[in-house]
């Protein structure tokens, strides 16, 4: 356990150096030094502003030399300081973030608590009209842009129902998000459904896969009744491919809440992402990238460790 | 007495998309408690689904369209679900035939045992897990308590079929089911099994069904017989009786087929010409007709019935074999007549075409975060034997113990740890043989390594492979001529239309129609596409080939095709077989020699006729005696030298002499000195301390050179196992 904890450590540290430099080439491909203080401070900003604004950041500095001061800082838990802020990248994250894992963690809990009971009924009925259904909704949902399904949900709710908000509650920390509890439905079903579309497809696929294994035979052999069988040997055999997959789509969870985020308006990383790359905040881009990189490792980890928890024919070394 | 399971002319349809399979058509069977009836028959018969009928688990699209099924005195066609539950498990308890598939690998064999105790008898958690223990322990399993948290990974396969047996016993039930319970375990295994079987049989005086293909387990362990063809029963007796007087023409080709351990291997097998009929659109006339040797108009126009004799002997046919003919051999001998005599081959034992010398196999295992090798799985530990130009070699042994990873390091698939291969008089080893020069010291020069390889692969040509399963070693994709041709166009022979022409003799020659190179695959029946195989094995008209398992996955009847084709090819090209397989019977037939591996050594080798009629290794005696044969006279008067236990890790294997932790006769000294090899004849050697017969030396020899040769096998390191003695090598330097 200690070397799979180890060789993951390593691999995150990889992961965020391969990130932050591909990141770095590409906003130095952008603007650099005096342009790139331009872009920031204004088109009036004064020679005495720019050069200020560079020797502030170290912009006069070669590349590598600006990227391993990021990186000597990086190690000491700093991220920088926002160009336009006026707050530490550290500071932004800490705030958005916990209103992300809100958004991101209940849509995930409730994509799956749909996804595998839905996945195990259309798998048992089979070519059945449940199946069909099923079929059909995550084909809709799967194929369908995550921008286009929010402004069909707002157009729904909103604008001919008027039932729900159109705006993610505005706020600057969880408590703030969770008072307006109406206005976060939208921005969390319509990732939800995304999800479901996804997460439902690999559960019917696993359970259908499973159901024809001799083992299952074996329990109903025993005389076991169907809905015991189905919770006691189905499930969590056909858990163990879900586990990996829902592991590794984590990241991508995570980027389709930017999308999301800037439809409802909702103010979590993804929103600041966005505004960040309108602004050449670099520091932030950064911050938000080394932190991607990381929830993807996370994400590896947490379905290595699901995996291990659901198969015990699986052991770490 | 009321039969326990009463099945009465029972219809089971399979229906699929665009045909119905008329599974099982009109079957009656009894049984009675403390009874064990024996239902035979190959693959696609509908021996499974009759089991599956009567515990009403059919698969997708099965139905039961008519007849009845009795499970004591209650009708379950037609039972309500939450009833038919109450009987499975409880009335009726199923084994089915893999236990590493059948049992749920993520959950305790405790917890699946005790489900179904809580299910069927609503008592508590803690009276359930007892329940568990002390089914476990009826099922030998050792120290029960402590395993009821292992998962099945966690067993051997043996200890696994136990715990489904355990399973199927939780709640006592009346009528026990054994879905061809020893198929997918070794054959020392199965003796086990089955004598279990036979023993909870009688202790507990359940009814049981036993499925099988193999005449030999029916043999030993059935009170009565039915043979199954083509979803119909059609001949059924008293055990004894059956095989004593076998009336149905089909049940005696069937087994004319299985080559049984009296059997002139000199003979060509019987082989029942053509296939089973398509059970979608059966014919209105006696089924095995097409392919019987006694038909008649009448039997093609008419459907005979199961018909009852005095004796309760009932046969489905209208000219039955005469009843005169007593033992089965008679049969086989009876059919075998019209076959074809095979010339005795003669070989030369100094013409060695393929020596493998001192082999080692070893595969590393690593851990921890630089991935250190800890140690290593001992696959082949210093095997050598020699094989003679035109001969057959067989080598037998249970699964794991490197029979296969010996075949696969001489066609060069696997890279040697340690050892020489000599193929043809050439040094072949050399790219089998990981980062080491071939010939003396030093860095090779990159050119003549490249000529080397391609010396090598040239030499290669004359060495082929046919695989075990006929299904997974075609690719699905490829047109059967582009499968054919892929050898040459690889090895650059011949233009476009010469491999053509090759093709089409190839097919010919291994009994296809030269049109079968325009189809793929799946149209072919397995017995065919075996075909196909040894086909593109032989494309390029190698000296050499290895079968590894050539007929396991093929059924009786088909099997005996097969091996016929083998024999018959042999003789036409002149080649040389080394044939691997768990079935010391048909390696029997097939080979001119023998080796026995065990645990990565071979124990013993020698003469196939001697070493099955004389063995001199306890382990090949054992192997021997647990072969099941199709004669229950001897089935059941025979006294068991069974193994003990499983076989061990390779990766500690035992010391000294690896069989000593299973075998009877073992002392002291097995576990401290590896035991050297002794001669019992000409080309008979074996590897034991307690040897089952006196050590004699090599016939036809002086005294002073038995001396020569025998001390430097008696003097060797305990390291060394080589069986061949090498009179050109040490044996003379010691002079």
């Amino acid at each position: 356990m200690t070397g799979f904890l180890i060789r993951r450590i390593l691999q995150a540290i990889i992961v965020v150096i391969g990130v932050t430099i591909i990141a770095f080439i590409l906003q130095n491909l952008i603007a650099t030094g005096p342009a790139l203080a331009h872009t920031i401070i204004g088109p009036r900003a004064t020679s005495q502003q720019i050069h200020e604004f560079i020797a502030t950041y170290g912009l006069n500095q070669p590349m590598p030399v600006q990227y391993w001061h990021f990186l000597w800082q990086l190690l000491h838990g700093n991220l920088g300081y926002s160009f336009k802020e006026n707050q530490s990248v550290d500071a932004i994250l800490g705030q958005q973030l916990p209103k992300d894992v809100v958004l991101v963690g209940s849509s995930l809990v409730l994509s799956l608590l749909i996804a595998i009971p839905l996945g195990i009924a259309q798998a048992v009925r089979r070519n059945r009209l449940v199946d069909h259904v099923g079929t059909g909704l995550s084909f809709l949902l799967y194929s369908m842009p995550t921008y286009w399904l929010s402004l069909l949900l707002i157009a729904a709710f909103s604008v001919s129902l008027q039932w729900l908000p159109a705006e993610a509650p505005q706020g600057t920390n969880v408590g703030q998000i969770l008072a307006d509890p109406a206005g976060l439905v939208l921005p969390i079903a319509s990732l939800t459904l995304v999800n479901y579309a996804l997460f439902s497809r690999y559960m019917r696929s696993s359970a259908i896969e499973n159901l024809a294994q001799d083992y299952i035979r074996t329990a109903r052999a025993k005389g076991l009744s169907e809905r015991y069988l189905l919770a006691r040997h189905l499930l969590r055999n056909s858990l163990i491919p879900v586990t990996t997959m829902v592991g590794l789509s984590l990241p991508g969870i995570l980027t389709a809440g930017l999308v999301t985020e800037y439809v409802f308006n909702f103010p979590g990383i993804g929103l600041t992402f966005f505004n960040a790359a309108v602004t050449s905040d670099y520091p932030v881009e950064l911050g938000i990238a080394v932190l991607v990189g990381l929830v993807t490792v996370a994400g590896n980890v947490l379905a290595d460790i699901g995996y291990a928890v659901l198969d015990p024919r699986v052991r770490y070394e | 007495m009321a039969p326990v399971l009463e099945i009465t002319d029972l219809r089971t349809e399979i229906r699929l998309r665009t045909s119905t399979v008329h599974a099982v058509d009109g079957v009656s069977l009894t049984v009675q408690a403390g009874e064990t009836v024996g239902l035979v028959g190959e693959s696609g018969c509908g021996k499974t689904t009759i089991g599956l009928s009567a515990i009403r688990l059919l698969p997708p699209g099965g139905h039961i369209t008519g007849g009845s099924i009795k499970i004591n005195g209650t009708e379950i066609v037609g039972l309500p679900d939450a009833r038919m539950r109450q009987i499975r498990g409880g009335d009726v308890g199923m084994i089915f035939q893999d236990p590493m598939t059948s049992l749920n690998p993520t959950m305790p064999i405790g917890e699946q045992i005790a489900e179904t105790v809580r299910v069927h008898k609503r008592v508590s958690h803690r009276a359930a897990v007892d329940r568990a223990v002390e089914v476990l322990d009826l099922v030998g399993m050792p120290r029960p308590r402590e395993r009821l948290g292992d998962f099945p990974h966690q067993l051997s396969g043996g200890l696994r079929q136990r715990v489904m047996i355990a399973m199927a016993l939780a709640c006592e039930p009346s009528v026990l089911i054994a879905d061809e319970p020893t198929t997918a375990v070794d054959v020392t295994i199965q003796a086990q099994i089955l004598g279990l079987l036979d023993r909870l049989k009688s202790e507990l005086s359940t009814a049981m069904l036993l499925i099988s293909h193999d005449m030999g387990v029916i043999a030993g362990r059935a009170d009565r017989v039915a043979v199954m063809y083509a979803g119909r029963v059609v001949e059924q007796a008293e055990t004894v009786e059956f095989f004593d007087h076998i009336r149905h023409p089909y049940a005696e080709a069937l087994l004319a087929s299985i080559p049984q351990p009296g059997q002139d291997s000199q003979r060509a097998l019987y082989s029942i010409p053509g296939n089973p009929p398509d059970l979608s659109n059966p014919p209105a006339a006696c089924r095995f007709a097409p392919r019987c040797r006694y038909a008649t108009d009448r039997c093609r126009t008419e459907d005979p019935r199961l018909e009852q004799d005095a004796a309760a002997h009932g046969y489905a046919c209208f000219h039955p074999v005469p009843a005169d003919d007593v033992r089965p051999e008679a049969a086989g001998l009876r059919l075998a007549a019209q076959a074809r005599l095979r010339e005795t081959r003669r070989t030369d034992a100094d013409d060695l075409i393929l020596d493998a010398r001192n082999l080692v196999k070893e595969y590393p295992i690593t851990a921890g975060l630089l991935q250190r090798t800890i140690g290593s799985v001992k696959a082949v530990s210093d095997v050598s034997f020699g094989i003679r130009r035109g001969e057959t070699f067989g080598l037998v042994g249970e699964s794991g113990c490197g029979k296969t990873t010996i075949g696969r390091l001489l066609v060069g698939l696997e890279r040697l740890t340690g050892g020489q291969i000599v193929f043809n008089g050439a040094d072949i080893s050399a790219l089998a043989t990981r980062s080491r020069p071939a010939h003396g010291g030093g860095p090779d020069d990159p050119a003549q390594a490249g000529s080397r390889r391609r010396q090598i692969s040239r030499l290669r040509r004359d060495l082929q492979l046919m695989f075990q399963d006929p299904y997974s070693s075609l690719d699905p994709r490829m047109r059967v001529g582009t499968i054919l041709r892929e050898p040459l166009v690889i090895q650059g022979i011949g233009s476009r239309r010469e491999q053509d022409q090759r093709v089409a003799a190839m097919l010919t020659e291994v009994g296809l129609q030269p049109a079968a190179a325009d189809r793929y695959p799946h149209e072919f029946s397995g017995g065919q596409r075996q075909r196909i195989g040894l086909a593109r094995a032989l494309m390029l008209d190698p000296k050499f080939l290895i079968a590894d398992e050539p007929v396991s996955a093929l059924d009786v009847s088909i099997r005996s095709q097969i091996l016929n084709l083998m024999r018959d090819l042999q003789d036409r090209h002149n080649l040389t077989y080394l044939i691997i397989s768990h079935d010391l019977a048909v390696v029997r037939y097939m080979a001119d020699r023998i080796g026995v591996v065990y645990l990565g050594k071979l124990v013993e080798s020698g003469p196939a006729d001697t070493v099955y009629s004389t063995p001199a290794h306890p382990y090949t005696a054992a192997l021997i005696s647990a072969i099941p044969s199709p004669d229950p006279h001897s089935e059941r008067g025979r006294n068991r030298t069974q193994v003990r236990g499983e076989l061990p890790s390779a990766v500690n294997p035992p010391s000294g002499c690896r069989f000593r932790t299973r075998c009877a006769i073992a002392e002291e000294i097995c576990a401290e000195v590896e035991p050297p090899v002794h001669s019992f004849g000409v080309d008979h050697y074996a590897s034991c301390h307690f040897p089952l017969q006196r050590p004699v030396p090599p016939a036809g020899t002086d005294g002073a050179l038995v001396r020569t040769q025998q001390d430097p096998i008696a003097d060797r390191p305990p390291a060394s196992g080589r069986l061949v003695p090498d009179t050109t090598g040490d044996a003379v330097a010691g002079q």
